[in-house]
């Protein structure tokens, strides 16, 4: 079946601003697909290029250098092309435009023109393939078959639609489907398994990472009427990681299923010799004297690929295991939380460390506790309900997460970008900075928080205030004030300012405040180091 | 080498003597004592006045191809493929020719006139869409997508509304939708237009101007203040006809539903084969991506600048 069909289905969802539609769309062409087909067309519509697990990356720089070379335009007028388009696939799509030879191309020439630019060694290598690829298909297919490479297709285009139009081309529901990838977190996978009606027998396997459960946030203690049912722990402020070990292997994996484990060689050495094999739910925590370290300092390990010794003596860093996923060849998410942590305290090896848990039966208040975990250095507390099965991806009502507001702060909107899905038409992810004297300087950037009426109003005023446009982003003038609650505070060199809030969100929208009265970098400052207490 | 005659070419500012070369406001602009101008142009110019107002004005009409003297230059209008009315200027004088483009394209619009290539040996010439990423489709392909986009709305019981500015595209949307037969209704600012337009020879039949309370099963032709009111009412989809529509970002930008990219400006390529064709061995971009747009064609061998507001001015003055 062809990729250029492919790029024309997602011409159509690009139009469509009806998630349904979208879903539909994607259905309808990957229910006409073989095997060998939907699992391609999924792992393209994945932006995956190869079927292996090795993530190749190809930079912008490579790709216009190709496009250069196939169109014989400078660098000066392809960079302005690319500031005025905002996407390199179409960017590519539109200078080739009547340029090329027009040749169809099937998903499995996609898949052998991927293979063979990867295949070259040196960057240049890559360039000259790339350049003669430009020339040979249509330019709609090579918009779509860069927006692969690059790795975003904007075209309202989440993996939860994919996974729903792989749902609707397999005859499954998507929730089987979701639950599924949860499982496997490889999608291409997952639709193989439901072309053959093998979606339920697909299980989690050993050193693949899946989804991780997730609680439900609460800013308050909830009304509980059966205590003696629930388990209270502390929320550590680390990395929530999964440890995979067994026939003497170790792999980490991060929330957001990427491999860590070579930042982290104490932890390998210490499961490195479990009999069996298992996987285990918990966190990485920097920590010294029975007490969590602050998440920045963490964060200098977790940027290392390897870690020397005198790192490894200034910031130890532990696991704390709560959850078991898997044991001796055995997926465990089918039991429950208390049957789990029975086998997990057992599987452990020597030195592994496990959360501590209390029944909330037995807590005189669950606000002492919270303010407990705090003094040990924790976030807040998580509470689980000891019948609780393993839901990977979830967040359902059986594990609640109770997060105080750290601060609050009042910024001012400097740069807005479009969302997605319903929100593809509106301006609604913002950046936001604090004042430093006449400057203001970013801290974070947020998208949930407001109404789709309030978004829809400062769409148009934002499109009013916009001085310049990089693509999607509009670059404003800072006039439109918010107010935003955080986590917490970390140092980033991703903002001017020097810092980053943590999961910042929009509280309200602060009419009644001027641009002079937000708050400072200052306060930023005097925030972040009382962190560090 | 530049004719020495006291004419101003589409000037921002009041100035004595005046060509506009067609009547889009941002060209044919105040109240000149003197206006040169094709007739159809001084018509719809003069239709943007209110009527109470009387200026003392000397509009003098121009016949394409008819050469009027003035100060010793002969000035001659050109058809420009653009508006109704809209013109290229050519002046010529002791055997040296200047053209004036104004706004065009080289496509055949779907009303007014296709663009005649008048060699010369300098051209000043517009470049809103001088840059490769740029195509336009044909009036063809732009009709079947307008109708194709009405229907299925109207098919699935919704309204469609095509956003569009008062004078030109509105009056060519409107035209094509009614000429096969589908009820339309055009915002107040566009319906003046319209005895214009039908004097030129594009029909409206059934047309009417828009009115809330009968919107229901018609297509809407509407300018793109109107958008949020009509989304507010819900139920409506709306296409953005535009030469801004070739690029997915302007889905945010316009909030449409739809993008038709068809101008009534040239493309990348148009611009390319209109600068070769005249001949002309001096360029002057006045418009858009002026800079890139003269080094561009600087690299394929031309002698072109990008004329600054400043050299626009004294370059409107010296001629």
């Amino acid at each position: 079946m062809s990729f250029d069909l492919l790029a024309e289905v997602c011409e159509r969802v690009a139009a469509t601003p009806s998630r349904n539609q979208k879903v539909r769309l994607l259905g309808d062409y990957l229910s006409q697909q073989t095997e060998t087909n939907l699992v391609r067309a999924t792992r393209f519509l994945c932006t995956q290029p190869l079927p292996t697990e090795v993530a190749f990356s190809l930079g912008h720089a490579a790709l216009r250098a190709a496009l250069m070379e196939a169109t014989g335009w400078d660098l000066e007028t392809v960079r302005l092309c690319y500031r005025e388009v905002g996407d390199t696939g179409e960017t590519v799509g539109l200078l080739l435009h009547n340029a090329t030879r027009n040749l169809p191309l099937t998903l499995e020439q996609a898949e052998q023109e991927y293979s063979q630019v990867f295949a070259g060694r040196r960057t240049a290598d890559r360039v000259a393939r790339l350049a003669e690829i430009f020339l040979r298909y249509r330019p709609l297919s090579l918009k779509y078959f860069v927006k692969v490479i690059t790795g975003n297709f904007r075209i309202g285009l989440q993996e939860r639609l994919v996974e729903e139009a792989v749902a609707i081309a397999t005859q499954y529901s998507p929730e089987e489907m979701r639950e599924a990838n949860h499982k496997v977190g490889r999608l291409p996978d997952v639709a193989r398994a439901a072309y053959r009606r093998e979606l339920h027998a697909v299980q989690a396997r050993i050193f693949h990472p899946m989804e991780f459960m997730l609680a439900k946030p609460i800013e308050q203690a909830p009304e509980i009427t059966s205590p003696q049912e629930w388990l209270v722990e502390d929320k550590y402020d680390g990395i929530r990681s999964q440890v995979h070990a067994g026939e003497g292997q170790v792999k980490i994996f991060s929330r957001g299923l990427e491999e860590i484990t070579g930042a982290f060689p104490e932890i390998c050495a210490l499961f490195s010799q479990v009999p069996g094999t298992l996987a285990l739910d918990g966190e990485l925590l920097a920590y010294r004297d029975g007490k969590a370290l602050n998440f920045t300092v963490l964060q200098q390990r977790l940027q290392r690929k390897s870690v020397s010794r005198d790192l490894q003596a200034s910031i130890p860093v532990v696991f704390i295991a709560y959850d078991l996923l898997h044991l001796n060849g055995q997926s465990t998410a089918a039991l429950t939380l208390e049957e789990r942590r029975s086998l997990l305290i057992q599987s452990l090896p020597e030195g592994g460390l496990v959360s501590a848990q209390k029944s909330l039966s037995e807590l005189a208040s669950l606000d002492d506790e919270f303010a407990a975990a705090r003094l040990r250095g924790n976030e807040g507390l998580l509470l689980k309900r000891r019948d609780s099965r393993y839901e990977p991806g979830k967040r359902g009502n059986t594990w609640l997460k109770v997060k105080k507001v750290f601060a609050t702060l009042d910024v001012v909107i400097t740069a807005a970008e479009q969302g997605h899905g319903r929100r593809a038409t509106m301006l609604s992810d913002y950046t936001f900075g604090v004042r430093d004297g006449e400057r203001f300087l970013n801290v974070g950037k947020a998208y949930s928080g407001l109404t789709d009426d309030e978004i829809r109003q400062l769409t148009r005023i934002l499109r009013g205030l916009t001085h310049e446009k990089y693509g999607r982003v509009m670059l404003v003038r800072p006039e439109v004030v918010l107010e935003v609650a955080f986590d917490g505070i970390q140092k980033s060199p991703r903002h001017k300012s020097g810092f980053a809030l943590r999961f910042p969100r929009i509280l309200r929208w602060r009419t009644d405040k001027s641009v002079a009265a937000i708050d400072t970098l200052e306060t930023v400052q005097a925030l972040y180091a009382a962190t560090l207490e | 080498m530049i004719p020495e005659i006291d004419l101003w070419l589409d000037p921002r500012q009041p100035k004595a003597n005046v060509w506009f070369s067609h009547a889009h406001s941002d060209h044919a602009t105040g109240r000149p004592p003197k206006v040169w101008a094709t007739s159809a142009t001084l018509n719809l110019y003069r239709l943007r006045w209110p009527e109470t107002i009387t200026v003392v004005q000397h509009l003098i009409p121009m016949t394409f191809g008819i050469p009027f003297a003035w100060q010793g230059a002969r000035l001659t209008a050109w058809p420009a493929g653009h508006i109704v009315g809209a013109a290229q200027l050519e002046i010529e004088k002791d055997g040296y020719r200047l053209v004036y483009t104004g706004d065009l394209k080289l496509k055949q619009p779907i009303c007014g006139l296709s663009t005649t290539v008048i060699k010369c040996d300098r051209l000043i010439v517009e470049s809103t869409f001088g840059l490769p990423i740029y195509h336009f489709l044909d009036h063809q392909a732009a009709r079947t997508r307008i109708l194709q986009f009405a229907r299925d709305t109207l098919a699935d019981g919704a309204t469609p509304v095509f956003l569009g500015y008062p004078l030109g595209r509105g009056q060519e949307i409107a035209h094509v939708l009614a000429t096969d037969g589908i009820p339309t209704s055009v915002h107040g600012a566009m319906h003046k237009f319209l005895p214009l337009y039908e004097q030129a020879g594009y029909t409206f039949p059934g047309v009417e101007a828009y009115s809330a309370q009968a919107d229901r099963g018609r297509a809407l032709v509407v300018t793109p203040g109107m958008r949020d009111y009509l989304e507010a009412k819900g139920d409506h989809r709306v296409a953005y006809v535009s030469g801004w529509a070739a690029l997915a970002n302007a889905r945010t930008r316009s909030n449409a539903h739809e993008l038709i990219p068809y101008s009534d400006h040239a493309d990348f390529s148009e611009l390319l084969d209109l600068v070769s064709a005249t001949g002309a061995s001096e360029i002057d971009i006045v418009h858009g991506y002026t800079e890139p747009f003269a080094r561009i064609l600087r690299e394929r061998g031309f002698h072109a600048q990008a004329a600054t507001t400043e050299t626009a001015r004294t370059e409107e003055a010296e001629a």
